[in-house]
């Protein structure tokens, strides 16, 4: 029934000339989903009923194609003629459905779901809240959060920042040129990385658990919670090991490496950054840090970057324009703005040239000032 | 690697020690920060060697082996104790560790860069890592730059399958790698034996290796 359900729905689909495509039927329990977009968004939500909802805005060129192969809905992108389209899926599935999401230009958002999740993309971002099981999301240009997730955890990026919250289980994590953050955290096996960019850790530290962060160019904060049992190990070859609490030395074997036990030392922590701090700070520390930050960052509801709140009226934002920020705007608007130039130039163009004129014209006074 | 139990480590981590050993040896570890790192570094290789996939050998080896046994006179005695404690010595220098771990990540990557090489299916595997035997940075990295120097030269050779924009950021993380190797490589003329630095400039290698897998195989699937 299912897949004389589905072969119909192939056929539909495929044989219209639509530009819009709106499906809805009945999935047995356990059957998975995967959708491969090569550009423009695969969108999925969790609902409460065994059915699959398809919704795709794929233009005159464009194609969806619903099929069955074994006990998976496989959904595809196509192109009836020349380049591959660019469509937007927004799909709808039973809460429990495991989902293998693929795109190259494409965003992937998921939301809802309480299954295992692969997402792979090259130029996109990853958003996914929910998820248990195994839990795979990788892009090489684009951002990838996860939140509200459990299980074992690989996530990945290698242009952009890479960030957790509230996840549960074992996790591997990485980027190349990006920072990672992980906050409320229930692990006890963490594996963070990166090469250019911060990393900071506010989770668990169980005993017998293993952690560890590194970062080449960026600085490292844990959060260390009081009561737990770990021996650190921190190497840095030019920056500096800080703790807001009592730090006993169990031995430093060699120039760039210490090592701290804290209770009975069960826990293995290792933190290493090259040229970056190493700071280890109690959970309420970073917690307050954090909230500052998102405080700071839902201050600036105007969006003219200043965080004054006012008329533009301020020219004393750029205090809050830090190396990190400009960094982080400079990757940013390498990023997308070919791919979005066209759809918000006309839109934001007059909210934004006035804070990025006001922006770069206080950067090169400064740069003028220095350089005299 | 000054002190005795530096050599049980993978005794332990094998559950070879006997219970007087192993409390003993914890005990170590316990104050012991370059054994405890050590640890910890043997612990990440032999979890990334669990992690990799079994793959059947291109050639059977079989009829070579039996050729061998049948050629050797007596078969050796079974190694004592003592001999297999001398073996598990001599595997567990830190520079070993170090090369063990880039030459598992280019093993796993083998399938990729052969398909992307079109090796003839008969041609003996690339070997990864020559030189098990490493002391020095310059001794234990060269085999590794080698490899790199191969996955560069086939995603020269490839990376005209990719759209220029994955290709441009694909290049700027390299050379953001390639600045982290170099800054390792610099601190590590003036302390050559920091096992820190050695690891650190292993991991980075790392990296690039997994980056330019990643992108080779990438390259692969849209040939």
């Amino acid at each position: 029934m299912f897949a004389t359900l589905a072969a119909a729905m192939l056929v539909a689909l495929a044989g219209a000339s639509q530009r819009q495509t709106d499906t809805t039927f009945a999935v047995p329990a356990g059957a998975s989903l995967s959708v491969n977009n090569f550009g423009g968004g695969i969108t999925v939500h969790g609902w409460s009923e065994n059915r699959v909802k398809v919704h795709a805005e794929q233009g005159r060129r464009g194609r969806v194609e619903v099929s069955v192969v074994g006990n998976t809905v496989v959904i595809k992108a196509s192109s009836r003629e020349g380049a591959p389209s660019v469509i937007d899926m927004d799909i709808t599935v039973p809460q429990s459905m495991g989902l293998t999401l693929g795109g190259t230009y494409a965003d992937i958002n998921v939301d809802g779901v309480q299954g295992p999740i692969s997402a792979e993309t090259v130029n996109g971002e990853i958003n996914v809240r929910g998820g248990k099981g195994i839990i795979t999301l990788h892009s090489i240009q684009g951002s990838v959060t996860l939140a509200d997730a459990s299980g074992r955890i690989e996530v990945n990026s290698v242009n952009e920042d890479v960030q957790l919250t509230n996840v549960t289980g074992e996790i591997k994590l990485e980027t190349t040129n990006g920072e990672v953050r992980l906050t409320g955290i229930q692990s006890s096996s963490v594996d963070a990385s990166t090469i250019n960019g911060d990393v900071l850790y506010e989770g668990t530290v169980t005993d017998g658990g293993s952690y560890s962060f590194g970062s080449h160019n960026g600085d490292i904060t844990v959060s260390v919670p009081e009561r737990a049992n770990v021996t650190i190990t921190a190497a840095t070859a030019n920056g500096d090991i800080d703790a807001s609490f009592p730090l006993p030395m169990t031995s430093a074997p060699g120039k760039h490496r210490k090592t701290f036990k804290i209770g009975s030392g069960s826990a293995r922590m290792e933190l290493e950054s090259f040229q970056g701090d190493i700071e280890l700070r109690r959970p309420q520390e970073i917690r307050e840090r954090i909230d500052e930050h998102k405080r700071d960052h839902d201050n600036d509801k105007d969006h003219d970057f200043d965080n004054d709140h006012d008329n533009d009226s301020d020219t004393s934002f750029s205090s809050h324009f830090d190396a990190g920020t400009w960094n982080y705007a400079a990757r940013y608007a390498k990023a997308y703005a070919p791919k979005y130039a066209k759809a918000y130039a006309p839109l934001y163009a007059r909210t934004y040239a006035r804070a990025y004129a006001r922006t770069y014209k206080r950067a090169y006074r400064d740069t003028d000032t220095t350089s005299h | 690697m000054n002190d005795m139990w530096m050599n049980r480590l993978s005794e332990y981590l094998d559950g070879e020690l006997d219970k007087s050993e192993r409390t003993a040896l914890e005990a170590h570890l316990a104050t012991c920060g370059e054994c405890y790192a050590t640890l910890g570094e043997l612990r990440q290789v032999v979890a990334r060697a669990q992690a990799l996939q079994d793959t059947p050998p291109a050639t059977d080896l079989w009829a070579g082996i039996r050729g061998r046994m049948t050629e050797s006179t007596p078969i050796a005695p079974r190694r004592d104790r003592h001999d297999r404690l001398v073996r598990r010595r001599f595997s567990l220098t830190a520079g070993q560790l170090l090369a063990a771990s880039v030459a598992l990540v280019l093993m796993s990557g083998g399938t990729v860069w052969l398909a992307l090489h079109e090796r003839p299916s008969n041609a003996p595997a690339p070997v990864a890592v020559r030189q098990p035997r490493i002391a020095t940075v310059a001794s234990w990295t060269g085999s590794t730059d080698a490899a790199i120097a191969d996955l560069q030269a086939t995603l020269d050779q490839n990376e005209k399958r990719l759209d220029s924009t994955t290709v441009r950021i694909v290049r700027q993380n390299l050379a953001i790698i390639d600045r982290a190797i170099a800054d390792a490589r610099i601190a590590l003329q003036s302390d050559p034996g920091n096992a820190y630095l050695n690891l650190h400039l292993a991991n980075t290698m790392r990296r690039k290796v997994e980056l330019l897998r990643r992108v080779n195989s990438m390259a692969a699937a849209r040939s």
